[in-house]
Order: C-alpha cells, then sequence, then structure tokens
C-alpha cells in the first residue's frame, strides 16, 4: 500500500481515526454532548471527503475500488450515520448510554459499510462485513438498562456467528475452485468446467446464505423482528440502512461485474426472492409492534430488491441502486420518529400506543404517513418510482412471473402499512402523548421527508446521478 | 501436494459440518461459540489447502486475518456472554424467548 492507495482511502481512515480518537476521549470525559457533536462532524468530515477528493487511484491493495460507485455510497452511509448520530443525541443522555463507546462504535460500523460497499475481492466483503457486524454485536446490546436489548444482542450475535462461519467456508470454496480472491477473476474461474466446479458452486451457496443471513432473506430471516423490537431505536436507524444496504450495494457490485457463473444460481435465487417477498408480507399482517412491522417490511424490501439483481441488466442494477437508496432514507426517517417520541423510560412500539396520536402530533405523524406510503410504493413518494423501476427492469428482463410476485407482495404490503396509518388518524384520542422530540430530531425528519419527495417528484435527478456512477 | 486436494476439502467440510451441527443442537452459548469456531477453523484449513494446490500465498494471509477476525468476535462474544450470565443467571439460549412472534 503506497501514498496514493492512503489518500483514496481517506473517508474510511477519517471514519476510523476519528472513531479511535473519540473511544480515547470517552474514556476520561465522559459528557455525552460534545462526544455526539465530535462524531457527527467526524462522519460528516468523511462524507466531505468522500464527496470532494478525487482518488488518484482506482483500486485500493486490490481489496476495495474507489470508482465513483463507491465514493457515492462511502458519502452515503457517511450521511446515514451522522443523521443517526443526531436522532441519538438525547436518546444517548436519557438512557444514559456510555456515549464514547456509541459514537465510535457508530463510526467504525460505518467504515465497515464504506469499506463493505465497495470491496472487490472476497477478503475485502469479509473484512467489511465482519467490521460492522462486531460493532453491531455491541451496539444492539448498548442499553444496559433494558432486559430485550441483551436478549436481542444475544440473538444477533448467535445469527451472525453462524453467517460468519458460512462466509469463511463459502469464500475459502471459491478459492479453491478459482485461485483468486478478486471478484473478476473468482467469477471466471466458476464460468470454466472443472473437476472443482461443484466446491466453487457450494461455496458461491454459501456466500450466499451468509448474505441471506445479513440482509434477511427468508428463510433466514428469523433474527429479524427480535433484534429490531430489542435493539435501541437508533441503532436499528442503521441498522435497518446501512447493514443491509451496504450488502446489497456490495451485491450489486457483484453482478455488475458481468454474466458469470451466476446463471447457475438464477433459479435460486428467484425462489429466494419470490418467498421472502411473500413471507414477510404476510407475516407483517398480524403484527402489533411498530417496530416488528418494519421489520417484516424490510425483508419484503429486500425480496423485492433481488428481483431487480436477477434482472442482470444496466437498468436492473439502476433500478436497485435507486431502491437501496430509497429504501433507506424512508426507513431511517421512519426509526427517527419512533426516536423522537421516546422519552427516557419508553417508546411507543405497540400499536395501541399510537392509538389517535396524529391528533396528538399531527406534524410527526403526518411525517411518518408519507414515509409509509413511501416504504408502500404510493406515488408522489419515491417509494413509487423505485418499485416501479424494478418492476418495469423485471419485466424488460424477462421475470414476468417475479414481477407478478413482487405486485402481489406490495398489495399485501399496502394492509399492514395502512393499518398503522389508519390507527393514527381514524381512531378517536385515546394513546398519551409522547415526547415534543427537540429541533435536532425534526431536522432530520425534515432531511428524509423532503428526500423522499424530491426523488418522487424529480426521480431524474438520482437516476442520472445512478447511471453515471454504475460500474 | 502429497494429500489430493479432494481429501483436503472433504476434510474441511465434514468438520464444517460437525461444527454446524455444535451450534444447532447445542444449546449452552458457550457450545454455540464452540461449534462457530470449528467452522472458522474448518475455512482455515481449506484455505491452506488451496494455498498450496495454487500455489499462491493469499490464502495463508487469508488465513492469519480470519484468525483476527475470530480472535475479535471471541472476544466481543465472551464478553457478551459473561454480561448475559450477569443479567439473567443462565446463559441458556431458549430462556431468552421473551421476543415472539
Amino acid at each position: 500500500m503506497n501514498g496514493l492507495e492512503l489518500i483514496a482511502l481517506t473517508p474510511v481512515l477519517i471514519l476510523v481515526l476519528g472513531g479511535t480518537a473519540l473511544l480515547m476521549a470517552g474514556a476520561w470525559y465522559r459528557q455525552p454532548d460534545p462526544l455526539l457533536a465530535g462524531g457527527i462532524s467526524v462522519a460528516l468530515a468523511a462524507g466531505l471527503s468522500a464527496l470532494l477528493l478525487t482518488p488518484p487511484v482506482q483500486e485500493i491493495a486490490g481489496l476495495f475500488s474507489s470508482t465513483p460507485y463507491a465514493r457515492f455510497f462511502t458519502l452515503f452511509w457517511s450521511l446515514s450515520a451522522a443523521l443517526m448520530l443526531v436522532i441519538s443525541v438525547r436518546y444517548v443522555k436519557e438512557r444514559s448510554l456510555p456515549a464514547g463507546e456509541y459514537v465510535s462504535l457508530v463510526l467504525f460500523a460505518t467504515a465497515g459499510m464504506a469499506l463493505l460497499s465497495s470491496a472487490t475481492s472476497l477478503i475485502g466483503i469479509f473484512l467489511g462485513l465482519e467490521a460492522f457486524t462486531l460493532a453491531f454485536y455491541i451496539l444492539i446490546a448498548c442499553n444496559r438498562h433494558c432486559d430485550l436489548s441483551a436478549e436481542a444482542g444475544l440473538k444477533y450475535l448467535v445469527m451472525g456467528a453462524v453467517a460468519t462461519g458460512f462466509m469463511a467456508f463459502g469464500i475459502a470454496l471459491i478459492y479453491a475452485c478459482s485461485g483468486s480472491f478478486h471478484l473478476p477473476e473468482a467469477l471466471q474461474g466458476l464460468a470454466a468446467a472443472g473437476a472443482l466446479r461443484p466446491w466453487g458452486l457450494l461455496g458461491w451457496g454459501m456466500l450466499l446464505v451468509a448474505i441471506g443471513f445479513k440482509i434477511s432473506l427468508v428463510p433466514f430471516h428469523l433474527w429479524t423482528p427480535d433484534v429490531y423490537q430489542g435493539a435501541p431505536t437508533p441503532v436499528v436507524s442503521l441498522l435497518a440502512t446501512g447493514s443491509k444496504g451496504a450488502v446489497a450495494a456490495a451485491l450489486i457490485g457483484l453482478f455488475a461485474s458481468g454474466p458469470s457463473g451466476w446463471t447457475d444460481m438464477t433459479s435460486l435465487l428467484w425462489l429466494l426472492s419470490a418467498l421472502t417477498m411473500l413471507v414477510g408480507a404476510l407475516c407483517a399482517l398480524p403484527q402489533t409492534n411498530i417496530k416488528r412491522l418494519l421489520a417484516y417490511s424490510s425483508v419484503v424490501h429486500m425480496g423485492t430488491l433481488l428481483i431487480g439483481l436477477l434482472c442482470q441488466t444496466s437498468d436492473g442494477l439502476a433500478a436497485s441502486v435507486f431502491y437501496v437508496t430509497v429504501y433507506c432514507i424512508a426507513s431511517l426517517g421512519s426509526f427517527a420518529i419512533i426516536t423522537s417520541m421516546a422519552d427516557g423510560t419508553s417508546e411507543p412500539t405497540d400499536l395501541e400506543q399510537w392509538r389517535g396520536l396524529g391528533y396528538r402530533h399531527p406534524v410527526r405523524c403526518g411525517v411518518l404517513t408519507v414515509l409509509l406510503l413511501s416504504l408502500a410504493g404510493m406515488p408522489p413518494t419515491a417509494g413509487f418510482m423505485a418499485k416501479f423501476a424494478i418492476f418495469h427492469a423485471s419485466i424488460q428482463a424477462d421475470f414476468i412471473g417475479l414481477a407478478l410476485v413482487g405486485i402481489l407482495a406490495s398489495l399485501i404490503s399496502f394492509a399492514f402499512y395502512l393499518k398503522v396509518i389508519m390507527v393514527m388518524f381514524m381512531t378517536d384520542e385515546t394513546a398519551p402523548a409522547c415526547h415534543p422530540g427537540t429541533t435536532l430530531e425534526h431536522s432530520v425528519l425534515a432531511i428524509c421527508t423532503g428526500a423522499v419527495l424530491l426523488f418522487g417528484l424529480f426521480p431524474g435527478l438520482l437516476f442520472d446521478l445512478i447511471g453515471s456512477i454504475l460500474p | 501436494m502429497i494429500v489430493p486436494f479432494e481429501h483436503v476439502l472433504a476434510m474441511a467440510s465434514a468438520l464444517f459440518v460437525l461444527g454446524l451441527t455444535c451450534t444447532l443442537v447445542r444449546r449452552q452459548l458457550i457450545m454455540i461459540l464452540i461449534g462457530v469456531e470449528i467452522m472458522l477453523n474448518a475455512a482455515a484449513l481449506a484455505l491452506v489447502g488451496a494455498s498450496a494446490f495454487w500455489q499462491q500465498v493469499d490464502g495463508q494471509v487469508f488465513v492469519v486475518l480470519l484468525m483476527a477476525i475470530t480472535a475479535s468476535e471471541v472476544a466481543v462474544a465472551l464478553a457478551m456472554v459473561f454480561y448475559l450470565r450477569h443479567r439473567k443467571g443462565t446463559i441458556v439460549a431458549d430462556q431468552f424467548n421473551r421476543m415472539h412472534g
């Protein structure tokens, strides 16, 4: 690794070194406000450097790329982390979470996501994935006053550890088959017929299982609702967006490296996608806890995303990137609203606590309605354009059956999103008022809602950008 | 290579299946973590074998990285086990069942 490569790695270095500095500072200095402000500025600085700094080399040590695609996602995850830290400010103080550790772990996790999105090698994928998984093990269980948080941490730990085992063994088999960790060569190695090809296919299958655990595809989704319910809500806002989105971004990069041995996997991926959408939508219907409901909603979304990947066309991949971006914005906003309503001891998670809340907090419930409609895919929000682009690409690529399953799952999804909206607005006022929220939290909500409406009304803005950065 | 490459892979796969069975069957958290360790070691064995097969050093370098990651994962996991034991007085995975549905 030489100086030019270090310059190309600047955003990640800022995140990691900033996180380390804050961890050290937090050991002596326990005031949460300056630490959180420091974390927000480190995340923003990393995002800014990804935006402004043109990397002198395209690939770093054969592990990570610094193409515009990688820089886009580095910027996006840094901004998500900054927004997530903004909504954490009051939450961390009121629940007396350890601020130094919290902020530094969030920054380490963000560095992992940035690395994963830009990985060009199986080693890069593994390192990036582990970097944020290890941080999330601790973040999920970091609320020491809550039993559910510990239980969620345990469930994520066991599932994550098993997924790590699958991923490591899958990578080992792929390497055994192809003799290279670098993605293009590893995929090429699969295309050539040989005695080792079955091992290589088994390896890709295991890698898919590990990815399935991480982005919670059915039947590997069982941890998702429990972890979302038990973990601190700001942490969930990053877990639902960054950790899933970064894996999805790596997958998009993988599929973009060209047609290859993946064709053998098409039927398997087809089945996974269809199952994920239908099971996720049906399981969400009876949920009465809004965090669990959003967890199942994320399961459905990841299934829909797979459709775009399966198309293997540039339209499909562009639609997938658009879909990930829009899903992350809407999801982050939804969890930000729940966080803004939380006070020191409780937060409205049960749907009973949302009954008639639309009359007590009209603005935030209205914002939640917009974000839920975006997740459901209603015009004029960005979610509609995202779903439309995915289904359009899949019909063009001759995946009509899958598109029909996807549309069916979307219709079922409407039911549970509408259930929340109806509970908020169409019942008598019974729920007690929640915390009014701070100006900082409201500005995060404004950013998310603004982005959802902007990309819904002018999707061309984002589509042009994505078209120019796709690998 | 003295040993045929397929034998190395078969041995590693057997080890992996043993580890996976251990994580699925045992309910003690410590045993689950040991199962995961065995799965990761199976991966390391396959990597070393593949590295010798392809006459490259890449696989062995990855094994060193894998060891480092495994060590950090174990550090976090054992801290978690300690915390859960302290909190709930048990480390049997089935006892943590307050959330379901």
